[in-house]
């Protein structure tokens, strides 16, 4: 018993996280076509920006917005004066299906190499603002902090904020006009290239929160979120790469499986329980879970 | 059918001639590279080796997604289940070396089944994203079975050369198996991409519905192509563990992976022979230039151990942008402009 809530308050936070990487990249993908493995990158740096807030100000709550706006503003300009270029310059032949992927790698290396150059490679501590220390009840600690809590928190937060955005708001809206049919919301005035940037700075807001919410208690380097890039790029797939509640299903169905075969299997198996989950829903469904399918969720 | 057939049949006759002048060209090449490996010291030969490999490597990228038009992140996965099965086979069937590198090759191919097989029905970032997990997946099994040898790996004996040679350095020997290693490739890729084979999988890549249409099973050659680039990923991981002298999985990161892709694509995606050396003498010549610039003007650590990695990766996003299909389409292209131009003049 004890075992099994375990299990599931771990998977509840780790899917949370993987969640909120999913949606991030979800939102560059539909409104772009772009798989962005920079997205780790671009984390990792608005992190250690958020880091640099910490260790002036000793405040998180401040660092936390100050990050995602770095993300934000970070991921617009990746956008504006790479990946817009790229996709008119690399439109066609061999690469062309391939030429964004390629791009968003060499972006995550510069992002790598310059943090490195900054920061060096040398861990740093992240203090966090709540106990990550296991919450005790009666006699047994469960490994679930008011450190996980947050994280859960927040990002329901964050994603009901995002559902909110994008149903009831007129900006939301041709965002998904923009996604769904970029010709005809041309026509019907929505400035698609523009529209395009917001997704991906909002993109780089959600990738930054998760960045700042995931590393205290553990260390920052520049490759110390590497991993969740692909976790969260598998809980996308899972979930079909162009539903945000594809995103949401996708971290849960992967944090869960991860943190029940730890427990009761191995931890050893932590990296491959990501690519046989994989596997598997991809036989089923090539597509994910919310993919393909005639009509396109918009 | 027939006229297939008859079209096969004038094709073989023509293939032949070019398939004689193409041995000759790697022959030529093969004692070139034998008459050189005496004239250079260890470190050349080293590096020689280690461009081998990469040739290889990228080749195997060049088919699966120049050609096939399919991704892998993966194919640094197939390097190590291909080195593996190298040593394990050695290790426990007492193989010889030369035999090992077949081994390791069809292993790597049979992984290749599996997952194309997989593979066939995903595309794009769905193919991208099952070959990251699998690349990601892969190195940590070794620490599974002890049978793998965990984290220190495992040892691979290269052997020595054999005595008809005489005395043979090892690092000159190691050069010469992997340059073999790599112009075989080369040869039989060259063949391959050429072939029937090569024009199949450029027309799936542009048009998969025309492609079916016209009689062309697309899930099975994709399948082919996996299977195909796999096996070469995995003479890679041998030649790359032969060179080490042993296995183990922290020579697999995603980071070989990646810098594969990046390989191609400074090579041209779809190039061939040519392209692949380029991009494996950029990815060596590059460390070796950086470590030469920095200590040259003395600067610091912290920058010159990720300079290497920075200049890369600008290198492929300045490559993606500016030569997306590679820098001899772009010369071609160019050459192309100025022809149209001249001949403009005339009239």
């Amino acid at each position: 018993m004890e075992k099994l809530i375990s299990a599931s308050l771990i998977g509840l936070s780790q899917g949370a996280i993987f969640a909120l990487m999913a949606l991030a990249l979800v939102l560059v993908f539909r409104s772009t076509r772009v798989v962005n493995f920079a997205q780790a990158g671009q984390a990792m740096v608005s992190t250690y920006i958020g880091w640099e807030v910490v260790a002036r100000t000793e405040n998180y709550w401040i660092a936390l917005p100050i990050a995602a706006l770095a993300g934000a503003l970070l991921a617009a300009i990746i956008e504006t004066f790479l990946m817009r270029p790229l996709a008119k310059r690399a439109s066609h032949g061999a690469i062309a299906p391939v030429a964004s992927i390629i791009a968003s790698l060499g972006v995550l290396g510069v992002l790598h190499s310059g943090a490195a150059m900054i920061w060096t490679t040398e861990q740093k501590l992240f203090q966090s603002p709540v106990s990550v220390n296991g919450i005790e009840i009666g006699s047994t600690v469960y490994p679930f902090s008011q450190a996980d809590m947050l994280i859960i928190s927040t990002v329901i937060i964050v994603m009901l904020t995002f559902a909110f955005f994008f149903q009831r708001t007129s900006l939301g809206l041709s965002l998904r006009a923009a996604a769904f049919q970029p010709e005809i919301s041309r026509l019907a005035g929505v400035r698609v290239d523009r529209v395009r940037t917001i997704g991906w700075a909002l993109s780089g807001a959600a990738g930054a929160i998760v960045g700042v919410l995931v590393t205290p208690g553990n260390y920052l380097s520049p490759f110390s979120l590497d991993i969740l890039l692909v976790y969260g790029f598998v809980a996308a797939v899972i979930g079909g790469l162009e539903s945000p509640q594809g995103a949401a299903l996708g971290g849960l169905i992967l944090g869960m499986s991860l943190s029940f075969t730890s427990i009761y299997v191995s931890s050893g198996l932590t990296f491959i329980v990501p690519f046989v989950v994989l596997l598997l829903i991809l036989l089923v469904k090539p597509k994910g879970i919310f993919g393909g399918g005639s009509s396109r969720n918009a | 059918m027939l006229n297939q057939k008859g079209f096969l049949a004038e094709g073989v006759l023509e293939m032949h001639s070019t398939h004689r002048r193409r041995l000759i060209l790697f022959i030529v090449a093969g004692a070139i590279l034998f008459y050189f490996s005496s004239r250079v010291g260890i470190l050349r030969l080293y590096q020689g080796s280690t461009v081998s490999m990469y040739v290889i490597a990228i080749g195997s990228i060049i088919l699966l997604t120049g050609y096939s038009g399919q991704i892998s992140l993966g194919n640094g996965a197939f390097m190590a289940i291909g080195a593996y099965v190298a040593v394990l086979s050695q290790l426990h069937l007492d193989l010889p070396f030369f035999l090992t590198f077949f081994v390791a090759v069809l292993g790597a191919a049979l992984a290749g089944l599996v997952l194309g097989i997989a593979a066939a029905r995903l595309t794009g970032p769905y193919l991208a994203g099952a070959t990251l997990a699998l690349a990601v997946a892969l190195p940590s099994i070794a620490n599974l079975f002890p049978v793998l040898g965990g984290e220190q790996g495992l040892g691979y004996d290269s052997g020595n050369a054999p005595s008809l040679f005489g005395e043979v350095a090892r690092f000159k020997w190691l050069f010469w198996i992997s340059c073999l290693a790599a112009l075989i490739t080369c040869l039989l890729l060259q063949n391959i991409l050429k072939s029937r084979y090569g024009r199949v999988w450029k027309s799936i890549r542009s048009n998969s519905v025309a492609a079916e249409l016209t009689g062309i099973n697309a899930p099975r050659s994709k399948v082919l192509a996996f299977v195909l680039s796999a096996g070469i990923a995995g003479l890679a991981g041998a030649v790359l563990t032969m060179s080490l002298g042993t296995v183990s999985p922290s020579a697999f990161p995603l980071s070989l992976s990646f810098a594969l892709i990046t390989g191609a694509v400074i090579a041209g995606i779809s190039s061939l022979l040519p392209g692949s050396l380029v991009g494996a003498v950029v990815l060596v010549g590059m460390s070796q230039l950086i470590g030469t610039l920095t200590t040259r003007f003395e600067i610091g650590d912290v920058l010159a151990q990720n300079l290497k990695e920075l200049v890369v990766s600008a290198l492929l996003i300045l490559a993606v942008v500016f030569t997306p299909n590679g820098p001899g389409e772009k010369i071609r292209e160019m050459r192309d402009h100025r022809k149209h131009h001249s001949h403009g003049g005339h009239r």
